[in-house]
């Protein structure tokens, strides 16, 4: 599926390594604050590097920089007009999208589609909340599960999975199975495939 | 580590077992073996049944080793177990342990997250650690295989 190649190539065509490794951070975890030192840790930068990028971004009015007492802590701006496109273009991508894709991608020849839905999916996820994915292909739980593991430890998330195979998922889509039905009409973050191989499987995706 | 190391961390309590309790937590196990497949049951439910049979089976094991598991972490140290009483592979217990993990979220906001062939998975499942468990009771405990193994 050409969308799973795609995946990690979003984000570091978008932006550079600096910055995708900072706005990952800081538009991942929204809700918190870093300093200097843990966001230059995290994205494997140089200190001075990391400064000019954070710089830019607090120029901008992309992120914050709050100074308690000596401490100096940087977030995203929940003012910034594109807050949410950001914070909704970091989850797809970087955010949860690659590390995802990436490890459901030895599966991916068996998998018809694959979406995250929930908070995760609708942008409200706070730390440490699960995330959630769905499966519909040719393969178990448990194959599905052990790729996941090292996303897992990655995003620092409990990953739930829910493996359908393509018969079974297409007969209770049919039968108008509750779980599903509120998964699909709810927001969600396709992985592998999209909205034409949902729709083959008998399926459509109600909302946006 | 061995299982005496796990009584030292206070996760396993030592206790003598009797072939009627062995008898009786492999009944259950069948119990539950046959009570996952009624048709009807939402998958969510089969699932879990299912699950308490591996459960059952793998407490069986335990307790002929002369030990139960604490109460903090109990489903847990009883899959994790295995390794120690019946030689289970890593991968029988990994997968246990997905299902242990998937059967706790799914008990919440996550009414229905389950699929048909995710409840026949774990059935299958418990059936190959119940055989596992009772042919290791036969072979490495038969002072306590007087009762009915089910």
């Amino acid at each position: 599926m050409s969308t799973s190649d795609q995946g990690d190539r979003l984000s570091t065509t978008l932006f550079g390594r600096t910055r995708r490794a900072v706005l990952a951070l800081l538009y991942g975890h929204a809700d918190e604050a870093f300093y200097l030192r843990q966001i230059a840790r995290v994205s494997g930068t140089g200190l001075g590097t990391v400064q000019r990028e954070l710089a830019l971004l607090t120029a901008a009015g992309i992120i914050r920089r709050d100074a308690r007492g000596r401490q100096v802590y940087y977030r995203a701006n929940a003012e910034c007009p594109v807050f949410a496109e950001l914070k909704s273009i970091v989850t797809k991508t970087v955010g949860a999208g690659d590390t995802l894709r990436a490890a459901l991608r030895p599966l991916a020849g068996r998998i018809r589609v694959a979406i995250v839905y929930g908070s995760q999916a609708a942008g409200r996820a706070r730390t440490g909340s699960d995330v959630d994915v769905l499966v519909v292909g040719r393969v178990t739980f448990a194959q599905v599960v052990s790729a996941l593991a090292g996303a897992q430890a990655i995003l620092g998330r409990e990953v739930n999975a829910t493996v359908y195979p393509p018969t079974e998922f297409r007969a209770k889509v049919a039968q108008g199975h509750g779980f599903l039905k509120r998964v699909l009409q709810g927001p969600v973050m396709f992985l592998i495939g999209g909205e034409n191989d949902l729709a083959r499987l008998g399926s459509k995706w109600v909302v946006g | 580590m061995t299982l005496r190391d796990w009584v030292q961390n206070g996760w396993l309590a030592e206790q003598q077992t009797t072939p009627d309790e062995i008898s009786n937590l492999l009944r259950i196990a069948q119990r539950d073996l046959s009570d996952s497949q009624t048709p009807g049951l939402s998958a969510d439910w089969r699932l879990n049944i299912a699950y308490n049979a591996a459960l059952q089976a793998a407490t069986a094991a335990l307790a002929a080793q002369g030990y139960r598991a604490g109460r903090e972490a109990h489903h847990l140290r009883v899959i994790h177990s295995l390794e120690h009483t019946i030689g289970a592979s890593g991968s029988l217990i990994t997968r246990l342990d997905y299902f242990r993990k998937k059967r706790n979220a799914s008990g919440y906001e996550l009414s229905g997250a389950t699929s048909d062939q995710e409840a026949k998975e774990m059935l299958a499942l418990a059936r190959k650690l119940r055989d596992e468990v009772r042919t290791w009771l036969i072979a490495k405990h038969p002072e306590l295989c007087g009762g009915d193994l089910a």
